[in-house]
């Protein structure tokens, strides 16, 4: 009935994978990382490893890929309840592009539109996407320009995009990269720190710099989600649909007249989606999908991504301050990934130390909302320049 | 060994090109509306000192 390697028709690779969502799951509870993504990745995990294949099938796959169909399949047993939750939503690119819309709601781009300086960070900070996805591709380790660009998008620290990049160029990477990707943007404290100390010195992070942010009027704050939307789909028209979702949210917050639907997107409707996501997302990683060598080149290549976003975001800021009287402190640039708000609070911790008088959080929330629009542009960039 | 590097050298440095001047039309954007905005609550102050110095004058 079981062969040696087995145990209740569990292969070592179940049983690891077991561990990974256990681990997942530890780590959203007990440590508090991103626990409303990596809990549900988590039991996504448990619930396609600790099941005997021939069981009940919660996510069917062909070929490494999840099957596809609709209720006649599930009805005739071809395809689990997940296959259709990550069909209708996932495939189809529906839940990330909704998500998307409750962030927008969620945002404030006040401080972004007080210093509009911090755009250039936000794209600066797209850097690491890039030099990843070189790396991914010109190594061979990746196969295909997708791939590459499905992997170089982790740098971008933001999930959405990540998703909807990845089910549209790199499906079959789907679980590995959004696990990789969520969890490294919970490390954001941990992996910014020593970038920051290697390209600043200790008196450019004590750079003061005043408290206050312009005032921004009602006015700029309704106009800015319509132009921008306006503006970068012209020059980017595949971003289209992320950009449209994050600036309609942000709109139906901003208007003063919808707020009931700001407070549904950003509320009990995203949190329905992310829950979604999060257990389709962990049912996408069976031990064979997962114990790949790909996914370790994934792993790593995301730290190389981080790496370098943060140092575009830096280097950009040094870079702007060469022209500047009244010098900004280059943390902030830092922020420019999207990690929100990790990557803010980051600048704050490092300014702080450098200079106890150094207030940075608001000065940094302007690059941290504006890499949100960033990296939706770049992976409008990649599905317009790469076939799929 | 992937064997079209020039495609993944032209990606790369397009989109991220791409993507700066995205981003620079976004700021100028926004920087430009802030600019005129601004102006135009300075002009109303103005104009709205000016109308009561003109209405103090005709009593």
């Amino acid at each position: 009935m079981f062969g040696w390697y087995e145990i209740w028709g569990l292969t070592p690779g179940n049983i690891g994978m077991l561990f990974i969502g256990g681990a997942l799951i530890y780590l959203g509870i007990a440590r508090k990382m991103e626990p409303v993504l990596l809990v549900p990745i988590g039991f996504g995990i448990f619930l396609v490893n600790a099941v005997e294949p021939t069981l009940g099938n919660l996510m069917v796959f062909h070929d490494g890929v999840p099957g596809e169909g609709g209720i006649k399949e599930l009805m005739e047993g071809k395809i689990g309840v997940l296959n259709l939750l990550f069909n209708y939503g996932i495939a189809s690119e529906i839940v990330p592009l909704l998500i998307f819309l409750g962030v927008g709601a969620m945002i404030d781009f006040g401080p972004a539109i007080a210093r509009p300086m911090s755009f250039l960070f936000g794209a600066a900070a797209q850097l690491g996407v890039f030099v990843v996805f070189l790396i991914a591709y010109l190594t061979g380790w990746f196969d295909t320009l997708g791939e590459a660009a499905s992997v170089g998008i982790i740098g971008g620290s933001d999930g959405p995009p990540t998703v909807y990049l990845t089910t549209s160029l790199a499906p079959q990477l789907l679980g590995a990269i959004t696990l990789v990707a969520y969890s490294y943007m919970a490390l954001v404290p941990i992996l910014q720190p020593p970038v920051i100390r290697l390209l600043t010195t200790k008196k450019e992070r004590a750079i003061y710099m005043k408290p206050q942010v312009r005032e921004v009027s009602h006015l700029e704050l309704v106009l800015f989600p319509i132009l921008v939307f306006t503006g970068s789909v012209l020059l980017v028209p595949k971003a289209a649909p992320l950009i449209g979702m994050l600036m309609f949210g942000n709109l139906l917050r901003v208007s003063g007249v919808t707020n009931r639907l700001a407070e549904a997107a950003g509320g009990a409707f995203i949190d329905v989606l992310t829950f979604i996501l999060g257990i389709c997302v962990g049912a996408l990683m069976p031990a064979e999908v997962f114990f790949k060598g790909q996914t370790l080149a994934i792993i790593g290549l995301a730290v190389v991504a981080f790496a370098m976003s943060t140092a575009g975001g830096l280097l950009a800021a040094k870079f702007v301050n060469l022209f500047l009287k009244e010098k900004i402190n280059p943390l902030i640039g830092a922020a420019g990934v999207s990690a929100v708000p990790m990557a803010a609070r980051v600048a704050q911790i490092e300014g702080q130390k450098a200079n106890p008088r150094n207030f940075l959080l608001m000065h940094a929330m302007g690059p941290n909302m504006a890499g949100a629009i960033a990296t939706s542009v770049v992976a409008g960039v990649f599905l317009g320049m790469i076939p799929h | 060994m992937p064997s079209d590097w020039d495609e993944a050298l032209k990606i790369a440095g397009q989109g991220f090109g791409a993507t700066i001047v995205a981003l620079v039309a976004v700021c100028a954007i926004t920087w430009l509306v802030g600019w005129i905005l601004q102006k135009r609550a300075a002009w109303k102050a103005r104009g709205g000192d000016k109308e009561e110095g003109d209405a103090h004058q005709a009593r």
